[in-house]
């Protein structure tokens, strides 16, 4: 094996887990506070990618002008869809709840097709989309180090909010306990509220790196849900801190597969499900 | 007596004059709403132009476009919705391999007569593995429109045999589209003298990809190939290109046969000396393509870049002309009238004959250019009789 191919691959993946732990924090977001499994949260990606394009074609925004745009955007998308729908299902059976996200998943991926079109769209003229650095034989892109960055400092800043801040503790303690956390005067609602509208956000933000990376598609979310849903159970359902290290794990196990294993790029999905089933099964043990 | 007659000849004669209708799968919506976007571009332009000369067999023509989502499932449902509920006699559109591969059964239980647009993988020349052509080729009633697996790699082989490099790292999406189009490859291109340094499988972001490549891209650069040639889908083009230029990897040629390419692409950085297989540009120099291209941007306002639609505009063509010529929709006569029918298309002339296996082929490896973006420009380079530029090394 070539070393620096080794290098490559796990540069690679670590590289790839901040964009994963970016669309990732937001899925736990929605469950760990509202208690919500949220099938839109890709598509809430995808309207944040064909946002960042709109810009760019309409104003000629470049797409990091635009997470300044497609945050605010998608923080009132969510908060629109929570007035309008969620909050009617919190005390529904979970599969309704599911159900009604995988709908509006549906209704936002067609809305894309009626406004966009099934064909992929490029943020075309992109100068730094190619960019890489090349050290010891090893290319750095400048695109996956920035979006690495942005996402780390975005998850980090959202730790922070969770942790140190008077909303984030309020959302902690709804998360907790509903009945206890109303009884102390916090307004239950309005947190989940603003839970799920930062979820929203933060795919959306998303969205626009992976506008930069790749062309959007109406169903240009769905391969991040995927991905996004393993992070979730890795860390443990609604566990915020823990996206951070499962990313880098299903990251690198991903980029190490696909470097090391002839053929290996096709079978980055099958990493990521035996992940799943590997903590899905060790878990039940312990709990038995 | 005479009150049955007429009842009986009015409806001789309603039956006789009643509307053509003529079924359509296309995915509309799904991973592949691109192209199914631009067949029904193209049906729709086909339509209007029908219906304004006349229409078929007096009447104007209507067209039930289904939506299969590229979806085996959701096909099969929208085929027999077709021939049960709308009884529809003729079917036209078509894509995707693993579409048609599980529509087949069906077509042969309600055989219509079928000309399908996609559909590439034939079967011919893979052991333990029917094809397309191999299960449905025969069949009297079944019409293949777009050129099959061996014919798409006899064109793209003759292309990289073409630029006379000596070794080639192929990529290929790993499923029923770029699996068996690169083992062909490999064969094909190893039997030209060219060495294949690397067959590597990826994900495509059009099967549930992120659009990480990097891992297969490190793979072909350590091959040190002459030329990179990938099998994707369009919504690979941007980030498979831009990983190249990320990565450093510097081949002669990049050579990719997605069925499309991104509207908007061309005015991408990396699009540069970025060459690719297309079966219609509008700069085709032919009146036919020009006339296709100009009435297309009229009525949708833009070019029509996916040549899906100039396939799925000359096939309504064909079923029009086709059923006017045999005076009825009786099947074996529209068959008849299908095989003998010869006009110029977008894409060049338009007949059906001998494949492999199937006697009623339409394009073959003719039908393929091999385009390079060059200063914004998509300019024919290949074949030499067809080009606009000569073909640019990325070096």
């Amino acid at each position: 094996m070539d070393l620096t191919l080794l290098l490559q691959g796990i540069l690679s993946g670590i590289l790839a887990s901040g964009l994963y732990a970016l669309v990732s924090v937001g899925l736990a977001l929605a469950i760990g506070v509202i208690g919500i499994v949220n099938f839109a949260h890709g598509e809430f990606f995808m309207v944040g990618a064909f946002l960042a394009y709109q810009l760019f074609i309409s104003f000629g925004f470049d797409p990091v002008l635009s997470l300044f745009f497609v945050a605010p955007a998608l923080f009132i998308l969510g908060a629109l869809i929570y007035r309008s729908s969620i909050q009617f299902v919190l005390k529904a059976p979970e599969l309704n709840q599911m159900l009604l996200t995988f709908g509006i998943g549906i209704i936002l991926q067609n809305l894309a097709l009626v406004i966009w079109g099934g064909d992929p769209r490029s943020i075309s003229n992109v100068p730094y989309r190619s960019i890489g650095y090349q050290v010891g034989g090893v290319s750095i892109g400048l695109v996956p180090l920035a979006s690495f960055l942005i996402s780390i400092f975005i998850v980090a800043g959202l730790y922070f909010v969770l942790l140190k801040t008077p909303l984030g503790r309020a959302m902690r303690a709804v998360a907790q306990n509903r009945t206890g956390a109303s009884l102390v005067g916090l307004e239950v609602n309005r947190i989940y509220l603003l839970a799920f509208a930062l979820s929203a956000a933060l795919a959306g933000l998303g969205g626009v790196m992976i506008a930069v990376i790749q062309s959007p598609t109406p169903v240009v979310g769905f391969a991040f849900t995927l991905k996004a849903f393993a992070i979730v159970v890795l860390a443990g359902l609604g566990n915020i801190r823990g996206i951070l290290g499962a990313s880098l794990l299903v990251a690198l196990a991903e980029s190490l597969v696909a470097t090391l294993v002839p053929d290996g790029d096709s079978l980055r999905n099958a990493v990521f499900f035996a992940i799943i089933f590997v903590v899905l099964i060790v878990r039940s043990r312990r709990q038995a | 007596m005479k009150k049955a007659a007429i009842l009986l000849a009015s409806l001789i004669l309603s039956i006789s004059l009643a509307q053509v209708k003529i079924g359509i799968l296309s995915p509309l919506t799904g991973g592949a709403a691109g192209t199914g976007q631009a067949q029904k571009a193209g049906f729709e332009l086909a339509l209007e132009e029908i219906n304004a000369a006349g229409g078929v067999l007096g009447e104007p023509l209507e067209i039930l476009i289904e939506d299969t989502q590229a979806n085996s499932d959701v096909a099969l449902a929208a085929f027999e919705k077709l021939m049960t509920e709308d009884e529809v006699e003729f079917i036209g559109g078509g894509f995707s391999s693993g579409v048609t591969l599980g529509l087949i059964e069906s077509f042969k239980t309600f055989q219509p007569v079928v000309s399908w647009i996609g559909g590439a993988v034939s079967g011919v020349g893979i052991d333990g593995f029917d094809g397309i052509e191999e299960l449905v080729g025969e069949e009297p009633w079944f019409f293949h429109v777009h050129p099959w697996d061996y014919q798409n790699t006899a064109a793209a082989n003759a292309f990289v045999a073409s630029t006379g490099v000596g070794s080639v790292a192929l990529l290929h999406e790993d499923s029923a589209f770029g699996g068996p189009g690169a083992a062909t490859s490999e064969r094909v291109i190893e039997e030209q003298g060219i060495d294949v340094v690397l067959n590597e499988a990826f994900k495509s972001t059009l099967t549930g990809g992120t659009g990480d490549f990097r891992a297969a891209i490190s793979k072909a650069a350590a091959s040190n190939a002459d030329l990179l040639y990938w099998i994707g889908y369009d919504s690979d083009v941007v980030p498979m290109t831009s990983q190249i230029r990320e990565l450093n990897f510097t081949p002669n040629y990049i050579f990719g046969t997605p069925p499309g390419w991104p509207s908007d692409y061309t005015e991408a950085p990396e699009a540069e000396c970025v060459a690719g297989l297309i079966g219609f540009l509008p700069s085709l120099p032919t009146p036919e393509a020009k006339a296709f291209a100009d009435a297309y941007e009229a009525m949708h306002g833009a070019a029509p870049d996916n040549y899906a639609a100039a396939l799925a505009y000359a096939q309504l063509w064909s079923y029009a002309d086709a059923i006017n010529a045999a005076g009825s929709t009786d099947q074996a006569a529209v068959i008849e009238q299908l095989e003998s029918l010869s006009f110029k298309s977008p894409m060049g002339e338009w007949s059906f004959g001998q494949s492999e296996i199937s006697p009623h082929q339409g394009f073959g490896s003719e039908m393929w250019l091999v385009f390079q973006y060059q200063n914004g420009v998509r300019e024919i380079v290949w074949p030499e009789d067809k080009a606009t530029a000569p073909l640019a090394s990325c070096n």
